[in-house]
């Protein structure tokens, strides 16, 4: 009881003196407090009511004056008083909260966008492997490895520690028709040795559950914990139960840690099984015993006391015997030595993709940030201006200049903060909305975007420097008052000199905005110019189907058979325009290429041979759009046993016919040399009977690849178990695919089938210049925003400070537009400065985007004469207002005004 | 209202006397220096409660008395002020001076002193 009294006193008091602009120190409080208490104890003792007696020390309060008090010594053991200068600040923030809130806004979007884009620079290039001891991890680079390899260095335990290897893959859990698909990992049995993880409960597998066609214990798996969550409910008798994978049953084993997400990053598994089970899901197409397969990535753990150096020296010195064994005879195959990396800094895939990508926007989110601060130095600035009576009244009530300096950091700091809470939650929310947006159907990204020690550290001092950079400004300004400055001049000095700062505060605010909108207009082009491109194919209603026969019982021989059978029917279909079947689809990833001779042309060497592939069903360039310009398209008597046959593109027609008509000419396939198979025999020449226009193959942004297309029934792909079947259809491509599934069922229940329209692959190659152009966008807008801001800021203060002069010239005779033109004038000044600053930056920026455009120089001056427009636009819009406003003073008012 | 105004005034040169005087007998706290003087004043003199304290500050800082929190059993935390040796030097010539000054007023204004 009495000690809530006690607190009641003590605040009464606080607030008293913040009221009075004192500061007590906490002992003075305490014991003002203690008095009042007593004061209040007595009245009741004297038998006054509680009301009466309260009401009796609350007289003694407010007839109290704490200026005498104020100037006691704080007591030196206590600095409390920064509590009190942020409570002063809270208050202050609360007084305009429509500044406070634009400020703290900025802020928030400022930290927020740069955090959110760290954590993705952390998780994806910073972030080690969640696993043991992570820096004595090495992977083979570059690329992936064949199984036959793989089991060579797997069997040589003298060269490291421990050895493990993997693919990443999806696997269906679909029991028939329509696929389901998970994010899988063929492991091999030593993974989770290597990379120290233990499974939370159950085991993870080892290497005796990788022999091939199962160990002792059947095909089993090894299931994510998330997985474990989403698909069992987080059941605790998960081990033992049954998993289909591909069809076939695998027992699960165990499940890994909530962090582990897998030996990649970029990239989670929910289920993963032994390399060793794969004949048993692949039959005979499995890979094991591929020697041109490449599909596994490797990665080792060195002994504890080996270095990078020696672990490279000892894999090398075992290439010889492990080429040998492999493949003997066979030129150009891993005739580079191998290179161990340290994993920590293994570049991904993911990382390769988007790690310059990532530091341009985090370039441009740092610059966003800068604009905040500009504006929110802008905004005290006016404030503390505006508040310079108060501090050269209280400079001359005693108070120190780094006292009122203070107070003003203090305010700073709780903007900041503020600013920067609020900036964590839209970091948290940016982070995943990007990394949402950097996946796609089949390639699901995954990075683990925790809070950890770095990204706080980054906020933090995100923040600390913020803090600095716009508070700093006023706070000298104000410590620079003199006492009765403004009690004296009307402040007068003072605010001229805040015009030529904050005047540079803009200058630099239109030159990054300028920066900025060149940004995101060069990206977007780009975006556009990808998007907007002729593909050479039409991708607006077209639906790709892909139809995989793997565990369909169906002999190779007899699989294309049944494709036909499929497309037949689907073409059938009411809403099924064209249908046709293809090898390869565009812009899916998918590659198959090979080295050709041209008849009567010279030959080619090297890469320049090379031509891309693709083997088709005769109506498949209609479905696709794709025009022919000069021959015959195939017909359905291309088939086994007629003459062999190819169309090719134009680009191959550049390449390899140098101007000749190209009909009639024949394309010869060249063989790899083998000593073990010398006498194997050459692929029949095919004859060019077409010619197709050019048409994108894989990469939007590069150049269409020689190309050359050969009926499905005569190319060696007539075997493969899966094929994509794409249809051309009526409405929406996604409409008819009930009608598609049940017509493939029909054929073969068996049959795993995937749908995703074409656009959408089209739209997921160019994934990563969406994301950069969308942030591009999005920052540019949010620093013309800003800039205008600003300006609008900057210019009403500008009227406010020249009213006198401004009445002065009109009633001399200036007229409205006049005015309007000297307020418009000045602003026009900043902003020349500004664009001219700005122009400077962009071109010396220009240098390190230049890798990410398409279609537009990074220098290109309409991009940046545009740019300067719409800032320059945007600035006149912000300054306009304050100028009408200008041009409407009475003069006799600020006459009447001045003289008072 | 004459004499009153003038009991203002004198009020203000004697604070710090009226202090010093009161804690030449035993250490007092805040509360209890208000108490004494409205009581032995008959409420003639008065302080705010902020002004004693002020007072109570400048001699503090002067050092011629000493603060110090005292915590009784049952009893609610208090600030303490003593006076020092030299307060007291400083009290014994103030009332020198102050009684100097009345002999000088009864003998020119024919003021009696009680």
């Amino acid at each position: 009881m009495r000690d809530r009294d006690m607190r009641e006193w003590r605040s009464l008091i606080r607030q008293r003196a913040d009221r009075e602009w004192r500061e007590l120190s906490p002992d003075v409080v305490e014991e003002l407090a203690c008095h009042l208490a007593e004061l209040h104890a007595t009245a009741l003792a004297r038998g006054a009511s509680q009301a009466e007696a309260r009401a009796r020390a609350l007289d003694a309060l407010s007839a109290a004056s704490f200026l005498e008090v104020s100037k006691r010594p704080r007591a030196r053991h206590m600095p409390t008083g920064h509590v009190h200068d942020l409570r002063l600040a809270v208050r202050q923030l609360r007084a305009s909260p429509l500044v406070s809130a634009v400020a703290i806004l900025s802020l928030a979007l400022g930290i927020g966008a740069n955090t959110a884009i760290f954590s993705i620079v952390n998780s994806l290039l910073l972030r080690p492997l969640p696993v043991e001891t992570p820096q004595q991890l090495v992977t083979l680079s570059e690329g992936s490895w064949t199984n036959p390899i793989w089991e060579q260095i797997r069997d040589r335990h003298e060269l490291f520690d421990n050895a493990c290897a993997w693919s990443e893959t999806r696997f269906n859990l679909a029991s028939g028709g329509e696929t389901e698909f998970v994010d899988g990992i063929w492991a091999s049995g030593s993974v989770f040795e290597t990379l120290g993880v233990d499974a939370i409960l159950g085991r993870t597998f080892t290497t005796v559950d990788d022999r091939r066609g199962g160990g002792p214990d059947g095909p089993v798996a090894v299931i994510s914990y998330e997985f474990w969550q989403r698909r069992f409910g987080g059941a605790a008798d998960v081990v033992g139960r049954t998993l289909k994978v591909e069809r076939v049953p695998f027992t699960v084993i165990g499940v890994t840690p909530p962090d582990f997400f897998g030996p990649e990053v970029g990239r989670t598994f929910d289920v993963a099984i032994p390399i060793g089970t794969e004949p048993i899901i692949k039959g005979q197409g499995s890979w094991l015993d591929e020697r041109s397969t490449w599909w596994l990535s490797i990665m080792a753990r060195l002994k504890p006391d080996q270095s990078l150096d020696a672990a490279n020296a000892a894999l090398r010195a075992a290439q010889p015997a492990i080429r040998d064994a492999t493949a003997p005879g066979w030129n150009n195959y891993i005739t580079e030595p191998f290179t161990l990396a340290p994993a920590a800094t293994n570049k991904s895939a993911l990382r390769r993709h988007y790690e310059r990508p990532l530091i341009v926007v985090l370039s441009i989110t740092a610059l966003v940030l800068l604009i905040a601060c500009a504006n929110i130095a802008n905004l005290l600035l006016a404030r503390a201006t505006a508040r310079r009576h108060e501090f050269s009244v209280r400079r001359a009530l005693g108070a120190s200049r780094w006292r009122l300096a203070r107070q003003l950091v203090a305010e700073s700091t709780v903007l900041s903060t503020a600013g920067a809470a609020a900036g964590i939650v839209v970091a948290r929310w940016g982070s995943q909305f990007l990394v949402r947006q950097i996946s796609t159907t089949d390639h699901r990204v995954f990075l683990d975007l925790s809070l950890d020690t770095r990204v706080l550290v980054f906020t933090i001092a995100v923040t600390i420097a913020t803090t600095l950079l716009f508070g700093v400004v006023p706070a000298l300004r104000v410590a620079a008052s003199e006492p009765m400055d403004a009690i004296k001049e009307h402040g007068r000095n003072l605010a001229a000199r805040r015009g030529g700062l904050s005047g540079s505060l803009v200058v630099a605010q239109v030159a990054l905005s300028l920066v900025l909108v060149v940004a995101a207009s060069l990206f977007t082009r780009t975006f556009t110019s990808l998007t907007n491109l002729d593909a050479g194919f039409d991708r607006e209603r077209v639906l790709v189907v892909s139809v995989n026969a793997e565990r369909a019982q169906i002999d190779r021989s007899a699989r294309l058979p049944v494709f036909e059978r499929v497309l037949e029917r689907v073409q059938r279909l009411p809403g099924v325009v064209e249908a046709g079947l293809s090898m390869i689809t565009p812009t899916s990833g998918q590659g198959w290429n090979g080295d050709v001779d041209v008849s009567n042309t010279p030959r080619l060497e090297g890469r320049q041979a090379r031509t891309f592939r693709n083997a088709i069903t005769p109506r498949w360039f209609a479905t696709l759009g794709m025009r022919l310009v000069a021959g015959r398209a195939f017909t359905d008597s291309d088939r086994k046993g007629a003459p062999p046959v190819v169309i090719v593109n134009q680009a191959f027609v550049r390449r390899f016919l140098d101007g000749q008509d190209p009909i009639g000419h024949t394309v010869q396939r060249r063989v790899i040399f083998n000593r073990n198979r010398p006498d194997a025999v050459p692929p029949p020449a095919q004859e060019i009977v077409g010619v197709v226009a050019d048409a994108i193959y894989d990469n939007l942004r590069e150049q269409v690849p020689p190309t050359m297309f050969e009926p499905l029934d005569q190319s060696e792909m007539s075997v493969v178990p899966q094929l994509a079947l794409t249809t051309r259809t009526a409405g929406s491509p996604m409409a008819d695919v009930r009608s598609i599934a049940s017509a493939i069922r029909d054929v073969n229940a068996d049959l795993a089938i995937t749908f995703r329209p074409l656009a959408d692959y089209v739209n997921a190659s160019v994934a990563r210049e969406r994301i950069v152009a969308m942030l591009a966008g999005f920052f540019g807008g949010l620093a013309l925003l800003m800039a205008s801001l600003g300006l609008f800021g900057l210019t009403s203060y500008t009227v406010e400070r020249r009213r006198p002069e401004i009445g002065i010239r009109m009633a001399l005779g200036a007229a409205p537009a006049g005015v309007i033109r000297l307020v418009l004038s000045g602003t026009a000044g900043l902003v020349a400065v500004g664009i001219i600053v700005g122009s400077t930056l962009s071109l010396w920026a220009a240098r390190f985007v230049g890798a990410l455009l398409y279609q537009v120089e990074a220098r290109d001056p309409l991009t940046l004469v545009g740019a300067a427009a719409a800032l320059a636009a945007t600035a006149a819009t912000a300054a306009a207002l304050p100028a009408y406003r200008a041009s409407r003073i009475d003069p006799s008012t600020v006459l009447r005004e001045s003289q008072a | 209202m004459e004499s009153a105004g003038a009991i203002r005034e004198a009020k203000k040169g004697t604070a710090e006397l009226v202090v010093l005087a009161f804690l030449d007998d035993e250490p007092r706290h805040g509360y209890e220096l208000t108490q004494l003087i409205e009581a032995r004043s008959g409420g003639a003199l008065t302080f705010n409660f902020a002004s004693l304290y002020a007072t109570l500050y400048k001699l503090e800082e002067r050092r011629w008395i000493q603060g110090r929190w005292v915590e009784k059993a049952g009893q609610r935390r208090r600030r303490y002020y003593r006076i020092t040796p030299e307060g007291r030097a400083v009290l014994a010539a103030q009332r020198k001076e102050w009684s100097q000054f009345f002999e000088l007023i009864r003998d020119l204004a024919g003021v009696e002193h009680a």
